[in-house]
């Protein structure tokens, strides 16, 4: 397959990683695992070690998606939406994860919520960082030392692109006016920040909602990365800075170590020091 | 080495906070006063010690001004040797304000502001802040070799014409 376009150029100096990457699609969007192509070894080896490690991705998310999707009438989701199943029924896994996303609500005074404004239990905002979380558990059992997983715009890595190199991976951040350029670049693993998540207006419509808290129109954002040691942290963060404005801004970012930037309904850009430094530094 | 070692007494003795920075080969911080003198304390890395002599206006005086003007004043002949320096704090329209200037080989490459107070008059810790960026300063990145896309989040129809599914494809 030939791609009709790139932010890079192919072939920029042989330092540039060789990577290989496979893909499937699970809860409404593409998950595409990347690992370095080792120079070192057979060709064979690296594809069927990728091979592997995305099966069982797949088969992680694909389990986990039976469970909460509300798009299955079948699964523990929907049957707890029509109040047909009570939480204290519901299976461990959806348990643990309601407990989480209440956590999460406490401490981010209400901006991120698993409840819709009709009282159902929703916890789609934090199931897709959850199966990244464990998708990341179970490759580092495998044994995978670097690699770089991406599920719908939300990034989990560990290592390097170049294996035995202190080199971070670089993911690019999507400009929301313009999809097929990027805002900048943020390097995962420096500083301990593995993860990247992004909420955003511009792809699934306006689909969050948050507990009492309405960011003036004024202050709002259109699209909100986050960067985090680890994924539900990104993940739950950057959902409730798009629900909560700035208000919840000024909270994630004196109250977790992470890394924000914000693109504001006028376009303008708000960004923590270390999205600046890349910036500076070229 | 021995006016170093002076300055460093009497940044001392003004009470001058020393701050470490984690990357910068040479840490300084210097803190003006009010009467619009100043002196630095410096913590090296690697035997250099920084010290700053601002100039006599600026730092104490900003009204309209707050991070540009108090930072420039701020910063003086130790401009050359590169590190974190923190300033005074100042009375501005916004409330009281400290910056925090990173050098690089004499040019600024970062301004924090340290603290400043808020409308209710409470100090507040905003270093770790998200602060307004230009686009112009982020244009670079355009050509940066990234290795995956984060955006909010795609549907699978939408994937197919991402950038995530041409580098995905370009990784076959």
């Amino acid at each position: 397959m030939q791609p009709t376009s790139k932010p890079s150029e192919p072939g920029l100096g042989s330092a540039e990683p060789r990577l290989r990457s496979r893909t499937f699609t699970s809860m409404g969007t593409v998950v595409s695992l990347a690992i370095p192509a080792a120079p070192g070894t057979a060709p064979q080896a690296s594809v069927e070690e990728l091979e592997a490690a995305t099966a069982v991705v797949e088969q992680l998310f694909k389990r986990l998606d039976r469970t909460f999707s509300l798009y299955r009438p079948d699964s523990e989701a929907s049957a707890l939406a029509r109040g047909e199943l009570a939480l204290r029924d519901a299976a461990p896994d959806m348990r643990r994860l309601y407990v989480e996303a209440s956590e999460w609500r406490t401490l981010t005074d209400g901006a991120f919520t698993a409840e819709r404004p009709d009282g159902v239990v929703d916890l789609s905002g934090i199931v897709k960082a959850h199966a990244i979380r464990e998708a990341g558990t179970s490759l580092l059992a495998l044994g995978l030392k670097d690699w770089c997983l991406n599920a719908g715009g939300d990034v989990l890595v560990d290592g390097s692109p170049t294996p035995g190199s202190a080199r971070p991976w670089l993911a690019g951040i999507i400009d929301p006016e313009n999809r097929s350029t990027l805002l900048t670049a943020f390097p995962l693993g420096n500083a301990g920040k593995h993860a990247l998540a992004t909420s955003g207006t511009s792809e699934r419509g306006h689909h969050i909602w948050s507990a009492g808290l309405q960011a003036a129109p004024n202050e709002g954002f259109r699209q909100v990365s986050v960067a985090a040691a680890d994924i539900i942290t990104a993940d739950v963060l950057a959902t409730a800075i798009m629900a909560g404005g700035a208000a919840t801004l000024a909270l994630a970012t004196s109250h977790w170590d992470v890394d924000v930037l914000a693109v504001k309904n006028d376009g303008g850009l708000l960004a923590t020091p270390g999205f600046r430094n890349l910036a500076t530094a070229g | 080495m021995l006016a170093s070692a002076a300055i460093l007494v009497v940044g001392w003795q003004a009470g001058t906070q020393v701050t470490a920075s984690n990357a910068s080969t040479v840490t300084t911080s210097a803190a003006g006063t009010t009467g619009g003198t100043a002196s630095g304390t410096g913590s090296t890395a690697n035997g250099t010690t920084g010290s700053s002599t601002p100039g006599s206006s600026g730092t104490g005086a900003g009204t309209g001004s707050t991070t540009g003007s108090s930072s420039t004043s701020t910063l003086g002949a130790s401009a050359k040797a590169g590190g974190t320096y923190a300033g005074t704090a100042v009375e501005t329209r916004f409330g009281t304000v400290q910056v925090q200037v990173t050098i690089k080989a004499g040019v600024i490459t970062d301004v924090t502001a340290l603290h400043l107070t808020d409308q209710e008059q409470r100090s507040v810790q905003i270093s770790a802040r998200a602060a307004p960026l230009l686009r112009s300063e982020v244009l670079s990145a355009q050509s940066a070799n990234v290795q995956t896309i984060g955006g909010a989040t795609y549907t699978s129809e939408a994937y197919l014409t991402s950038l995530q599914a041409a580098l995905d494809a370009a990784h076959f």
